[in-house]
């Protein structure tokens, strides 16, 4: 089944936050870590296939937030915390269309 | 370092002493396949693609038979552990090149308030390092046996 933009999306931030991770000598603790190209790699393959309108809504973000998709539990941003709308809540659990936050302009993804 | 209890993360339905996976991908599949059943993630097939890209990274099976597959992904709520025993092995592209039997499978949210993922993670792998508590935890058939050992650690 083909992925959403959004699952896309997730998808891209997740790798970007390994990636960030695996530049910390902290988080090193004996794992390899050889294949950070073959990552980026792939990273960039996976960005091939998000709509440039999207990716550059993410970029954009991502220039003011680490993590520029936040989760939605109990309709509430965890970004910044705003109650969000309820109608919102509805449409977007099913991972179908990408909405923003209202107040933090952060990407949203229902976890529940 | 976040004050915590490693003991307070394993739960019963994520322990599975009998796994039945050959392969790597399927390994992942069998352990992801229970968290998505207990409803700690919302999409299997996306934490599936970040735990193997995470194995694209470098294998994290850390050699002496033992794996610590690990991820943030945002489709999970909570920091949560799962223990597979493979009574037979697993090929997982390990350090030492040896098949794997105990599998410890960690997630974690990006954002978390307890931050906790990196010093449970870091705990796991130094619990692992002891051969006697590997070799002990690797023979373990049930969930008493296994916390029994881990207390002990």
């Amino acid at each position: 089944m083909a992925r959403s933009q959004l699952e896309l999306l997730v998808l891209y931030q997740d790798i970007n936050l390994m990636l960030q991770e695996a530049e910390e000598e902290k988080m090193k603790m004996g794992f390899q870590m050889g294949g950070i190209e073959k990552l980026k790699k792939g990273r960039d393959e996976l960005a091939s296939k998000i709509e440039p309108r999207f990716l550059g809504v993410y970029k954009r973000l991502s220039t003011r937030y680490k993590h520029v998709i936040a989760p939605v539990q109990k309709g509430t941003c965890l970004g910044c915390f705003a109650k969000l709308p309820t109608s919102l809540s509805t449409r977007g659990r099913d991972d179908k269309s990408i909405f923003t936050c209202e107040q933090c302009g952060r990407i949203l993804y229902w976890i529940e | 370092m976040a004050s915590f209890n490693l003991i307070n993360f394993f739960q019963e339905e994520f322990f599975l002493p009998q796994l039945v996976s050959q392969t790597r991908e399927e390994l992942l599949e069998e352990l992801v396949q229970v968290l998505y059943d207990r409803k700690k993630v919302k999409s299997k097939s996306l934490i599936l693609e970040t735990l193997l890209k995470r194995e694209t990274l470098g294998s994290t099976g850390i050699g002496k038979r033992v794996a610590v597959p690990h991820c943030r992904t945002l489709v999970v709520s909570e920091v949560t552990i799962m223990v597979g025993i493979s009574p037979l092995g697993i090929p997982f592209d390990s350090i030492d090149k040896k098949d794997v039997k105990l599998f410890f499978l960690i997630v974690a949210p990006p954002q978390e308030e307890s931050n906790l993922y990196l010093p449970i993670l870091g705990k796991i792998v130094e619990l692992l390092r002891d051969s006697r508590i590997r070799k002990s935890l690797m023979k373990v058939k049930d969930f008493s046996s296994f916390l029994n050992i881990i207390q002990r650690g």
